[in-house]
């Protein structure tokens, strides 16, 4: 797919995330459009996948470690085949599949996540699985920032550095924005880069919502580095909508009518 | 009863995972720089590119193992019980039993058994905590036969999560390894009308003890089983020994709620059976002691002499 392909994928997938949560009143709207451009750039152009085929033994992985971010994942998975467009249109029906936190019962989803800090381990382990089975799959994990305060993500860092895990990405969705207000006003991450760096990573940043960014960083990891990889992605939580953006309390607000209008319009007239 | 000699449950887990690599099975031995506590040396010097220590880092510990179980490997950890239940909790409940990961944990030096380490060492609720994960099936071996029936089981019967909690110090093995079991039914090992009396994994063999001073003295004929898995529990000899004795005595070197106790108490109440109830173990709301594990055996009450206390105690009634 060309960059402008990409680009027109991700605006689509936007939409279905509104109108995903519009419809069906629950839901993370902020987060889930903050990691779009990500999760389509690794979906659409990255990793070595096969929907019609999930759990092809050396198919690349994905943990979505900030699990609430599961519509925008479910968004690109539906885009790229791994099952119908009805499970989106019916979200949180009982008996579909789709739930507000992601599990394994999804194709296209590895491991049940939701609950904070634990993306990292498991695809710590998964990476370490292909170098003793001397497989060339790699793992990708994608985290948000205020889930770095959950110390367990540290555990994880130190363990793939040691392990030289070369084939393993975590990729933090930096909105700036938790729960209730900024990270910065929370408890800080800073300096993010200085603390990757001296956890033994090959450290990149990139505007997180720029895809071109995105393919030039990604296709500029070295995986024979000997070094697990960071991407830093600076990006807007809320992107795509002007109500949203940069705003906390849109985490897991949902649209009323007038604003799912006006999501819907705004994203039609992005200049993609 | 056959004469075995005396042989560590943990060790014996050990000569079983080797000899399940040895036929092909895909193990990974996964510790948190419990290479000690595991017993692990003669795994690691056969295999040792099938351990990985993730260091002093529990909930890393379970979710570096569901990683390799993604990749395909059969992973087993060993750590001490007490780290393991408090401190990975919700790895073992997301990760691995929501997940329905085949993954093999051992509880390792389970109840008191780590002694005067103390409180912190000590972990009597871990049967009770994995009870609350729902696709976790949780074992209790009660002898190292037992234990290789159990571990071997795990791993080639069961493909999701499995809790083993395991008892330090050296055990006879009741039966021989080649006894046929059947997962989930517990083991009788003696018959009477009087009384039942249901013990807890290693718990067993304190309470063959007392009996075998009990009978010698006339004071009452019992049945006595061994439980040594808390789920899958097929526990229809239990309820038609209940019914017939009408009372019974729970052993466990567990907290009295949560266990094996409680689930007996469940049994009576869900069956409707009348039946009288003593529950031997660390009663809810108390912390055990400071003390080695034999000081915390005699002062809980849970050895020969205590148990015998308590037969005689629940036959006046």
């Amino acid at each position: 797919m060309t960059i402008k392909e990409l680009e027109l994928k991700a605006n689509s997938i936007r939409k279905a995330i509104v109108n995903m949560i519009y419809n069906a009143k629950g839901g993370h709207l902020g987060t889930s459009l903050s990691e779009v451009d990500i999760l389509t750039y690794l979906f659409f152009s990255c990793m070595n996948i096969d929907p019609e085929s999930p759990k092809k033994e050396e198919r690349d992985r994905f943990i979505l470690s900030k699990g609430h971010g599961s519509e925008g994942l479910y968004c690109t998975l539906q885009a790229r085949g791994y099952f119908p467009e009805e499970w989106i249109d019916h979200y949180m029906d009982h008996s579909n599949p789709l739930t507000i936190h992601p599990t394994n019962k999804v194709p296209g989803i590895e491991v049940c996540t939701g609950a904070l800090g634990h993306g990292l381990s498991i695809a710590a382990g998964i990476a370490l699985s292909a170098k003793l089975n001397e497989k060339n799959y790699k793992c990708f994990a994608l985290t948000g920032d205020g889930e770095l305060q959950e110390g367990s993500n540290w555990e994880a860092a130190m363990f793939a550095s040691q392990k030289k895990l070369d084939n393993f990405v975590w990729i933090i969705d930096y909105n700036k924005l938790q729960l209730f207000k900024s990270v910065e006003d929370t408890v800080s991450l800073e300096p993010i880069r200085g603390k990757l760096e001296s956890f033994g990573f090959d450290v990149h940043e990139v505007d997180g919502n720029d895809m071109t960014g995105i393919h030039n960083t990604f296709s500029s990891i070295d995986f024979t580095c000997g070094k697990p990889h960071a991407v830093i992605a600076h990006t807007t939580k809320g992107k795509g909508i002007s109500y949203a953006e940069n705003v906390a309390a849109w985490h897991h607000k949902i649209p009323n009518t007038q604003e799912w209008e006006q999501a819907i319009k705004e994203l039609n007239n992005a200049r993609v | 009863m056959p004469e075995y000699k005396r042989k560590s449950i943990r060790a014996s887990q050990i000569e079983e995972y080797i000899s399940l690599v040895e036929q092909g099975v895909n193990i990974i031995y996964v510790v948190s720089d419990s290479i000690s506590t595991s017993k692990i040396a003669p795994f690691m010097e056969r295999f040792p590119e099938r351990l990985v220590n993730v260091g002093i880092a529990e909930q890393n510990l379970i979710g570096v193992a569901t990683g390799l179980s993604n990749g395909g490997f059969i992973p087993v950890t060993g750590n001490a019980t007490p780290f393991l239940i408090s401190r990975s909790n919700e790895q073992l409940k997301v990760d691995a039993s929501y997940s329905h990961t085949n993954i093999k944990i051992n509880g390792l030096h389970a109840g008191f058994s780590y002694g005067t380490d103390g409180v912190t060492h000590h972990e009597v609720n871990d049967i009770s905590t994995v009870r609350g994960f729902p696709s976790f099936e949780i074992f209790a071996p009660m002898d190292p036969a037992d234990c290789k029936f159990i571990t071997r089981y795990s791993v080639l019967e069961n493909n999701g999560p499995v809790y083993i909690s395991l008892n330090t110090g050296e055990y006879q093995s009741l039966l021989p390894e080649n006894e046929k079991r059947t997962v989930g039914v517990p083991l009788q090992f003696e018959h009477g009308d009087d009384i039942t009396v249901i013990a807890l994994g290693t718990a067993i063999h304190d309470v063959l003890e007392a009996y075998t001073q009990v009978k010698t003295k006339g004071i009452c004929h019992a049945d006595i089983f061994a439980v040594n898995s808390i789920r899958p529990f097929y526990p229809d000899s239990l309820i038609e020994s209940l019914c017939r004795t009408g009372r019974v005595i729970t052993v466990e070197q567990h907290s009295t709620h949560g266990g094996l106790g409680s689930k007996v108490a469940e049994l009576i109440a869900d069956e409707g059976i009348g039946a009288k109830l003593f529950r031997m173990g660390v009663p809810e709301g108390v912390f055990t002691k400071n003390w080695t594990a034999a000081d915390n055996k005699k002062y809980f009450a849970l050895g020969a002499e205590g148990i015998k206390a308590k037969i005689r105690e629940a036959m006046k009634l």
